[in-house]
């Protein structure tokens, strides 16, 4: 029997707070699918993911009937292809995107990660033409997601990557000029990438992961948010270190929801269930926002001195109450602050609360990083990897993921409006320091060894 | 010994349950379960307990109601049957019904009919009205078991229609989501 206040809290929580169970995604190992033959190695890949993920929306459906909260994503996770098609070249690395692209229409999947290659020691061959294919992959196909990982804490940073990764981003952006650059809100660049993302656009499964696995993506920002102003609303002088009490226990009930659906999801697809993913994602929907917890924490918006430190509390209460709260934690597990993604966060930057050094400077606190940031298209190939490549020396330094999604948007400048839809949402161009000047320092290009402390063996 | 189950009705004080339990020790009683609510001033109990049979059921009832009555309560006996009933063995899946909105009379009325023909049992039901149009001040929670081989769909279609045409928001979740989320 469970009190009024028990049920109605939870009520609550669904209907007014945007409490959903963001994405489950199942990750489908491809590596028995390889061939030298691209016909068959993509016959093999479509088979294996239509036949594997026949049931996944359905279930998902059913079970968020069941408990009364919705799976909003459900999305498909591979194999990194530059490894499962590591014979191709980059003309038969469209054709994989392509088999990718339609496999998950006909799972009726919004996105597949995977179109991805892990470069942070050096580039294989296969690497280069998978990133070779990526911006014209990306353009032609809806669904498919890409990620690269051009540096780690036990390898160091591949600056030739970087710079590969500029390129790719700029003509990524070149060719979706019409839609403001579109194909690179597909394209992660990592440093120190998970295994197990369950959220797009940097999900892929690890070569050390099993043949299928189900990972989920919470969510709950607004919930984290409803539940600092009702504590503050009847005790004002609530101190930092009872708030994050608040967000913790709030994170506890998010993440059960979370483990809950995701258990069960696994277990009626007959498949191994992976991992909780504590993230606090947040939508273009008002309600539904990290941004607006800056706010109900007390601070004017978010960027503004004191970012930092907020996020830093939030971020650490929320995998504390998660942690508890599930079996298996993994993938990012952190706040996301991606700017076109969150309305409260690109209204300040479009406000000038929030530009790309202190968003930087908070990715230092959170996983991800400089996620959603559209920046002027002219910014130079050159200046797009320095801003990666700084962002990759915070998560190598740091031991943890940072990542990049950047969006040079073709013909636009700074103070301009990009439009990306949906769930990508909206933003203003923000002004990036030197955008149009050379760097001498990375086109010295190499690889930037591991910090000391990388060597703990 | 026989089973009895014995109800007791009236305005809340301090002392009921000790005055009941009193005279049931007195008689040589074996108190099995209780159960009371306070709805508003009043009280409710319910109390199954092992009599002696010597013990006649007029008897037990005088001295319940010697004792009770004065305090202002009403007591009623009832024999417990060995028959468990219909509903009982019926493999079923426990879930949460909660509906807010308008008060109006008949709202109770309309939802439990559904979940009968359905052959929904409600095991616990906690309904709030405090009129008005105040959904907030008009809930009812229904805590239910759901026959496993009901149809899910066509009960769920039927509620949410009766909702709509009440003017209520309902929702019907699974009772482990509210397990998940608020037990340790």
């Amino acid at each position: 029997m469970f009190s009024e206040r028990e049920i109605l809290s939870v009520v609550e929580m669904l209907k007014n707070e945007n409490l959903d169970v963001r994405t489950v995604t199942l990750g489908l190992n491809l590596l028995d699918c390889a061939s030298d033959d691209i016909g068959r190695f993509t016959d093999n890949i479509y088979a294996r993911i239509t036949g594997a993920a026949k049931n996944l929306v359905k279930i998902c459906d059913e079970v968020g009937d069941k408990y009364g909260i919705p799976v909003v994503n459900k999305r498909i996770s591979v194999s990194p292809i530059a490894v499962a098609g590591a014979p191709f070249n980059a003309q038969q690395m469209l054709s994989v995107a392509t088999t990718l692209n339609e496999a998950a229409g006909a799972a009726r999947v919004d996105f597949i990660g995977g179109f991805s290659a892990l470069v942070e020691k050096g580039i294989a061959r296969a690497d280069r033409a998978l990133i070779e294919a990526m911006p014209e992959a990306l353009t032609g196909t809806q669904r498919v997601c890409a990620s690269v990982n051009v540096a780690s804490t036990r390898a160091g940073i591949n600056i030739d990557a970087v710079l590969l990764m500029g390129r790719t981003i700029k003509e990524a952006a070149r060719l979706t000029a019409d839609r403001d650059g579109l194909a690179c809100a597909k394209l992660c660049v990592f440093a120190n990438i998970p295994q197990d993302i369950p959220f797009m656009a940097g999900a892929y499964l690890g070569v050390g992961e099993a043949d299928a696995v189900i990972n989920v993506g919470v969510s709950g920002p607004g919930v984290v948010k409803k539940a600092i102003d009702r504590a503050t609303a009847s005790n004002p002088n609530l101190n930092l270190g009872q708030l994050s009490e608040i967000i913790k226990h709030t994170a506890y009930k998010v993440t059960r929801i979370g483990e809950l659906i995701g258990r069960e999801v696994a277990q009626r697809l007959g498949i191994k269930f992976g991992v909780v993913d504590l993230s606090l994602a947040p939508t273009p929907n008002v309600g539904d926002s990290v941004g607006e917890i800056f706010q109900s924490l007390g601070l004017a918006s978010i960027g503004v001195p004191g970012s930092t430190v907020a996020l830093a509390l939030l971020n650490d209460a929320v995998k504390k109450g998660g942690a508890f709260a599930s079996s298996k934690v993994g993938g990012l597990s952190g706040a996301f602050i991606p700017v076109s993604e969150d309305l409260n966060i690109s209204q300040a930057a479009a406000q000038g609360h929030l530009s790309i050094e202190k968003l930087e400077a908070m990715t230092c606190v959170c996983s991800v990083g400089l996620d959603m940031v559209a920046i002027p298209g002219d910014t130079s190939e050159e200046t797009l990897a320095a801003i990666i490549a700084d962002e990759m020396a915070i998560g190598v330094i740091n031991k943890k993921t940072t990542a990049t999604r950047l969006i040079p948007v073709p013909g636009k400048k700074a103070g301009d409006h990009a439009f990306f839809g949906g769930l990508l949402g909206e933003s203003i161009i923000m002004p990036v320091n030197n955008a149009t000047g050379e760097n001498r320092f990375l086109r010295r290009g190499g690889l930037i060894p591991s910090p000391i402390h990388s060597l703990v063996n | 010994m026989k089973k009895m189950i014995i109800s007791v009705l009236g305005k809340d004080r301090p002392g009921i349950i000790a005055a009941v339990t009193r005279i049931l020790f007195e008689q040589d009683c074996n108190i099995e379960n209780v159960s009371q609510t306070i709805l508003q001033n009043e009280f409710s109990g319910i109390f199954i307990a092992g009599v002696p049979k010597a013990l006649s059921e007029a008897d037990l009832h005088r001295h319940l109601n010697a004792g009770l009555a004065p305090m202002g309560l009403h007591v009623y006996e009832k024999r417990l049957s060995t028959d468990n009933g219909p509903q009982t063995d019926v493999d079923s899946e426990p879930f949460v019904v909660v509906t807010k909105g308008p008060d109006r009379k008949g709202l109770v009325a309309s939802i439990t009919a559904i979940m009968a023909a359905h052959r929904v049992n409600v095991t616990n039901l906690q309904a709030v009205f405090k009129g008005g149009d105040d959904p907030n001040a008009n809930i009812m929670i229904y805590e239910v078991d759901i026959p496993s081989d009901a149809n899910h769909q066509a009960l769920r279609r039927d509620l949410r229609e009766k909702a709509l045409a009440l003017s209520l928001d309902l929702s019907i979740q699974h009772k482990l989501i509210f397990e998940a989320i608020n037990r340790v």
